[in-house]
């Protein structure tokens, strides 16, 4: 026995060489997933593809880092056809375990580009799902995220690196959450494809009918019409066919057809409905969907592009950095105005300035170690904090003023027609209350305030101003 | 130029009634009694007639709307298209509102299919038939037929335009006899003023359809429902199994429905617009078409009317027999005439020609006068016309009459209604074969 000389098994599931550990998964039977952080790789041997599937899904699909990026590798004693779902969310294969020498150099690259990941949690599911995908593709040297033609997948194609995360009900979410990363920068996207999709509820199995324009019965008739020649006599091919044979009589002067386009042709086709008895040539096709049973016209179904994508400089950041919340979720927090409305207010304030010559001061406030905060904290207690957070600032300044976020870990606040030493006062009594409040509520966190507040120049533009505000906050 | 009239002058002073007779006969024979004389008085019958049956056809009108029946419109033909969203509109305005739109594209070649789909897709059109292969105006008349739900078929041509009321008067005849078959509308035209082909063409729809097939309606002896405006009762079509090849299907299904024992009708206040050609060139192959097949059908397909059998009928007699004698005989009438007066009053000739124009022309100054008060009511104003009439001596009496005599000799003797492209080849190859 061979292996025996060169691999070590240090228990059912685990082999040793060298050293580096692996998970060895074999003969049906699963280890308990949470073991696989304290290994190097997983090997699974493919015997049946729908366990492989079954046990990469699981592994990718764990929300510990530990365990989702680690590499995977599928052991082929036999030829067998690749799965392409299976072969994309793998590191590779090998034919058998003394192959797995050849494997380390990625296992190694892998884990060191693991190591330098700084992975927060993330505020909703959305922005989880983002910080996994682009963890697992800057981890993976992955340049192009493709779509994989999938017959089981509701969207006829999938991402398995997004599949992994969604009920086959709910996968046009994975296109949306894909659409929301690149909105946040973090995706490239390219065109690759478009799917129709049901309008009530996103489901792809249609069945495509043709159908009465008038009625919607698609239980209709087509038929081929007839001209003879002689007489002019112009019907469906049934005015034509008689009881006794299959030869054609016409109806008006009784001869028989002999010869396609000698004394008859057929010049069209016409359809007949059964339900309403109207004729027509133009039918209307209806798509009829079988998960929700609603049966509308082709045009009313919903079209969703298919892209391939990307992973920017800026989701390579956002990777090694952490990905907390989408600004939809930092949109979201009670008190609030959206940044872009920020930025119109301001913009108002300063020509407000100009006329008044009062003083306004624009103030921001950064969380140093955001990172470091995020992944200690759970996704619902970072929503709380959030929360906590406007409403300690907001006690603080006037009804008048507005907070926003200009990203998860930095609000910026407007504070009006107050003096500037004042603002600056006041900046400083809300850092208090605020790590007080953090302390209050965790007893080992420890969260660094930073602030910049400025006088607002009215000669200025606004983005000018704020983009110096923000610069060291980047 | 004065000798002329000199002349003249002395041979107008030597005319007695007997002479005059002897030198103007046709004139007198066939124009001035069947063309005014019998005309004026059938019209004044007609007037009395309408009056005393206005109540009558009141209580018709009043039946149409009360039974309400579906009314099938068909309107077949080849890149109509550029027309029929003009058409569709207009019909969707008529006073007679249970109808359906069939149009059936007889293999056009333009963008006809794409607009009558569109339009039926809107909903303007209930039914568009696109067939790819042509199969001639007959053939798509009945192919629309042939999908038409109603009991009463009307078939329009898609050029044309129709007053508000047309359907709504075209189907009250119906109403008035039982026994009506088919009704032919009012055809007018409607490019009048567009050149002097036209204007001419004008007067003559006046003179031969609004005044010609009122007389003849009157008569009983009415013989073409104009493809541009026809209404007929859907079983009787059914019986005849719709149109037979053209070209002249028009007045072939017209004696079709008398045949079958029916009466024809003419409605007069359905009121209808055609263009018509506006070219002398255009003319002469529109009348070649016309022409030849009134000896196709009358003389070839149903000579058997004027043959006394158990089908005979004697208004269908009449119908037929006057048709051929007061257009293909009287013809060639002429030309014995004009042989006469050259052969033995070759000296009288010029003033028998001058003559002849001073007796057409007054004619038809005085008949359009007084037509135009049973006129029930005109598109255009009479008076436009007045300046023109002088024109139509020449353009009746030499144009019309060249024309008519070619297509009677071409059709007589080398059946040349067979080659017009007007039908495709594959169908008309068989109505040659068969003689129909
Ligand atoms: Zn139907
Ligand atoms: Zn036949
Ligand atoms: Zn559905």
């Amino acid at each position: 026995m061979k292996h025996f000389e060169t691999h070590n098994y240090k228990s059912n599931f685990v082999l040793e060489q060298g050293q580096y550990s692996y998970v060895y998964i074999r003969n049906f039977e699963i280890p308990p997933l949470e073991e696989i952080a304290d290994h190097d790789a997983v090997v699974i041997e493919v015997k049946n593809l729908d366990f492989v599937r079954l046990i990469v899904n699981a592994v990718r699909s764990n929300l510990d880092p530990d365990i989702y990026l680690t590499p995977i590798f599928l052991l082929k004693k036999d030829v067998l056809d690749d799965v392409p779902y299976i072969e994309e969310l793998v590191d590779g294969s090998i034919k058998s375990l003394d192959d797995l020498g050849f494997v380390n150099k990625e296992i190694d690259k892998i884990n060191i580009r693991k190591n330098s990941l700084n992975i927060t949690s993330s505020v909703s599911f959305e922005a989880q799902v983002i910080t996994k995908l682009i963890a697992l593709m800057y981890v993976r040297e992955l340049k192009v995220l493709n779509p994989i033609p999938d017959k089981y997948s509701n969207l006829y194609y999938s991402f398995p690196f997004m599949a992994i995360n969604f009920e086959e009900k709910e996968e046009h979410l994975a296109l949306k959450i894909l659409n929301l990363a690149e909105e946040e920068g973090m995706l490239r996207s390219e065109y690759f494809d478009r799917v129709y999709l049901c309008s009530s509820c996103s489901g792809s199995h249609m069945s495509y009918r043709e159908v009465c324009p008038k009625c919607s019965s698609s239980n209709t008739t087509p038929d081929d019409i007839i001209h003879h020649f002689p007489c002019g006599y112009v019907g469906p091919m049934k005015d034509f066919s008689n009881e006794i044979d299959d030869k054609l009589d016409c109806p008006k002067c009784n001869k028989r057809l002999r010869h396609i386009g000698v004394d008859y042709d057929k010049p069209s086709v016409i359809h007949h409905c059964n339900n309403c008895s109207h004729n027509f040539q133009d039918y209307n096709v209806n798509a009829k969907c079988m998960s929700c049973h609603t049966d509308r016209s082709v045009e009313t179904l919903k079209a969703h592009d298919i892209k391939t994508y990307r992973l920017t400089k800026k989701g390579e950041l956002a990777a090694i950095k952490g990905f907390t919340s989408t600004s939809k979720d930092i949109e979201d927090v009670v008190g609030t105005v959206k940044y872009d409305t920020f930025k119109t207010m301001l913009k108002y304030e300063i020509e407000r300035l100009k006329q008044t010559l009062g003083d306004s001061n624009l103030c921001a406030i950064h969380i140093g170690n955001s990172s470091q905060v995020y992944s200690k904290l759970g996704s619902e207690l970072q929503r709380g904090v959030f929360k906590d957070l406007v409403s300690v600032i907001r006690s603080n300044i006037r009804s008048s003023d507005v907070i926003a976020f200009w990203s998860s870990s930095t609000i910026v606040v407007s504070m009006n027609d107050i003096p500037h030493k004042i603002a600056l006062r006041i900046t400083g009594e809300m850092v208090e209350l605020l790590s007080e409040l953090i302390k209050s509520s965790f007893d080992d966190l420890e969260v660094n305030f930073e602030t910049k507040t400025v006088a607002l120049d009215y000669r200025k533009p606004h983005e000018m101003q704020l983009r110096e505000l923000l610069a060291e906050f980047d | 130029m004065e000798g002329i009239l000199d002349s003249y002058m002395r041979f107008l002073a030597t005319l007695t009634p007997a002479y005059f007779f002897e030198l103007f006969w046709f004139y007198f024979v066939f124009e001035f009694i069947r063309y005014f004389f019998l005309e004026f008085i059938v019209l004044n019958l007609y007037k009395i007639k309408s009056w005393t049956q206005r109540d009558k056809k009141e209580d018709a009108r009043r039946r149409l709307f009360l039974e309400n029946p579906l009314v099938s419109i068909l309107i077949p033909g080849k890149n109509e298209g550029k027309h029929l969203y003009k058409l569709a509109n207009s019909l969707s305005e008529q006073t007679y509102k249970n109808i359906e739109i069939i149009v059936v594209d007889d293999g056009s070649d333009d963008e006809t299919p794409i607009i009558g789909r569109s339009l039926e897709k809107a909903g303007l059109i209930d039914t568009f038939i696109r067939n790819e292969l042509r199969g001639g105006k007959a053939s798509a008349a009945n192919c629309a037929l042939r999908f038409a739900k109603g009991k009463y078929i009307i078939h329009l041509d898609a050029d044309c335009s129709y007053d508000n009321d047309a359907m709504e008067k075209i189907l009250i005849p119906f109403f008035m006899d039982n026994r009506v078959g088919g009704v032919g509308g009012n055809v007018s035209v409607r490019n009048y003023n567009e050149s002097l082909v036209t204007t001419l063409q004008g007067i003559e729809y006046f003179n031969t359809i609004t005044t010609g097939r009122t007389v003849t309606s009157y008569l009983g002896i009415y013989r073409i429902i104009s493809g541009a405006f026809g209404a007929f009762r859907a079983d009787v079509l059914d019986q005849l199994k719709g149109w037979d090849i053209g070209p002249g299907l028009d007045g072939d299904i017209t004696v079709k429905i008398r045949k079958k024992g029916y009466k024809i009708a003419f409605a007069e206040d359905a009121n209808c617009l055609t263009s018509v050609p506006n070219t002398f060139k255009k003319l002469i192959k529109q009348r070649l078409r016309w022409d030849k097949s009134l000896v196709r059908f009358r003389m070839r397909k149903h000579r058997d009317i004027l043959i006394p059998n158990q089908s005979f009928k004697f208004s269908n007699f009449i119908s037929a027999f006057e048709n051929i004698t007061y257009n293909v005989l009287l013809n060639f009438k002429w030309y014995v005439y004009l042989g006469i007066m050259l052969t033995y009053y070759r000296p009288l000739f010029l003033n028998i020609f001058i003559t002849n124009i001073l007796l057409y022309t007054t004619t038809n100054y005085v008949k359009f006068v007084v037509y135009s008060l049973y006129r029930p009511k005109a598109h255009v104003s009479m008076s436009y016309f007045l300046v023109y009439l002088p024109c139509m001596v020449l353009y009746y009496g030499m144009y019309l009459r060249a024309v008519r005599t070619v297509a009677y000799l071409q059709e007589f003797f080398f059946k040349k209604s067979y080659q017009d492209p007007w039908n495709p080849r594959k169908t008309s190859i068989h109505g040659e074969y068969l003689g129909i």
